[in-house]
C-alpha cells in the first residue's frame, strides 16, 4: 500500500506530490468499523444511565 | 402543558455550525471527487473560493470562542468526566470530535492558504517559487491527509448525530433548544 504519490521533476528527481488517494477506501473502512463496533457495543450495553452534572 | 425548553446553542453558533458543515462538504466534494476520477469538472475556483469562506468562518469561531464563550466548556476534561461520573455541557466524545475536527480543519485551512500562492486570483498573482519543491510536497501531504481524515470524521459525526438517543443534540443544533426532561436525561440530575 502506497502512502504517498511520488512524481518526477524536469531533472528526473523524485518529488513528493501528496498523499496516496488509495487511502480513501481505508478512511471509509475505519469509519465503518467504528460504526459497526459501536452498534454492537450499544446492543450489548443496553440503555445508558445518566451521570452527575458538574 | 407545554414542555419547558432550555437553550443549548445560540442562533449565531448554529449558523456557524451549518455554514461550516456546508463548506467542509463542498470542499470534500470539489477536492476529492475530481482527484479520485469520480466526477471531472472545473473544481479549482469553487474549491479555493469556498476555502477562503471556511477561513473566515474559522476566524469568526476563534474570536467568538476566545471572547464570548467559555473555552473551559470545550477544552477542560476532568478525570470524573473521562470515567463518566460527571457530564458537562459537552460529553467527552463530543469534545474529542470537536478537537479532531479542529485539527483536520486547521491543517486543511493553513496548507490551503499556502497553496493559494500557486494560484492566480482576482486578488493576487501566483508565486510558486517562494517555497521549495520538497516543502510543497509536505504541504500537499498534510492537505491530503486532512481531506482523507475528513471522510472518517464526517461519517462518524453524522452517525452519532442521527442515533435515536442522541437526536436531542441534533435538534438542539437545528432549533437551539432541548427540553428540561432531555437535559435531565443528559446530565443525570434535575437542574
Amino acid at each position: 500500500m502506497d502512502l504517498f504519490r511520488v512524481g518526477h521533476d524536469v531533472y528526473g528527481q523524485r518529488v513528493l506530490e501528496g498523499i496516496s488517494w488509495n487511502l480513501v477506501p481505508y478512511a471509509v473502512g475505519i469509519a465503518a468499523v467504528v460504526i459497526v463496533a459501536h452498534l454492537i457495543w450499544r446492543l450489548i450495553r443496553g440503555p445508558k444511565k445518566g451521570a452527575q452534572r458538574g | 402543558m407545554a414542555e419547558e425548553r432550555v437553550e443549548r446553542h445560540k442562533g449565531v453558533d448554529r449558523l456557524f455550525h451549518w455554514l461550516t458543515a456546508a463548506a467542509v462538504l463542498t470542499l470534500m466534494t470539489t477536492g476529492l471527487l475530481p482527484a479520485l476520477g469520480v466526477w471531472k469538472f472545473d473544481w479549482v475556483v469553487i474549491h479555493w473560493s469556498v476555502g477562503i469562506f471556511l477561513v473566515l468562518l474559522v476566524l469568526f469561531h476563534t474570536i467568538r470562542a476566545l471572547f464570548w464563550q467559555k473555552l473551559k466548556c470545550m477544552f477542560a476534561m476532568s478525570p470524573a468526566e473521562i470515567t463518566g461520573k460527571k457530564v458537562t455541557k459537552y460529553s467527552v466524545a463530543q469534545k474529542l470530535m470537536h478537537h479532531a475536527m479542529t485539527l483536520m480543519v486547521l491543517a486543511a485551512v493553513i496548507t490551503g492558504c499556502l497553496m493559494l500562492m500557486k494560484m492566480d486570483t482576482p486578488l493576487w498573482k501566483r508565486d510558486p517559487y517562494t517555497l521549495s519543491q520538497a516543502t510543497w510536497g509536505v504541504i500537499y501531504v498534510i492537505h491530503g491527509a486532512a481531506a482523507v481524515s475528513a471522510i472518517t470524521l464526517v461519517f462518524l459525526h453524522v452517525y452519532f448525530a442521527i442515533l435515536p438517543e442522541k437526536r436531542m443534540y441534533l435538534r438542539a443544533m437545528i432549533k437551539g433548544w432541548m427540553t428540561r426532561e432531555e437535559e435531565r436525561e443528559h446530565f443525570g440530575t434535575p437542574q
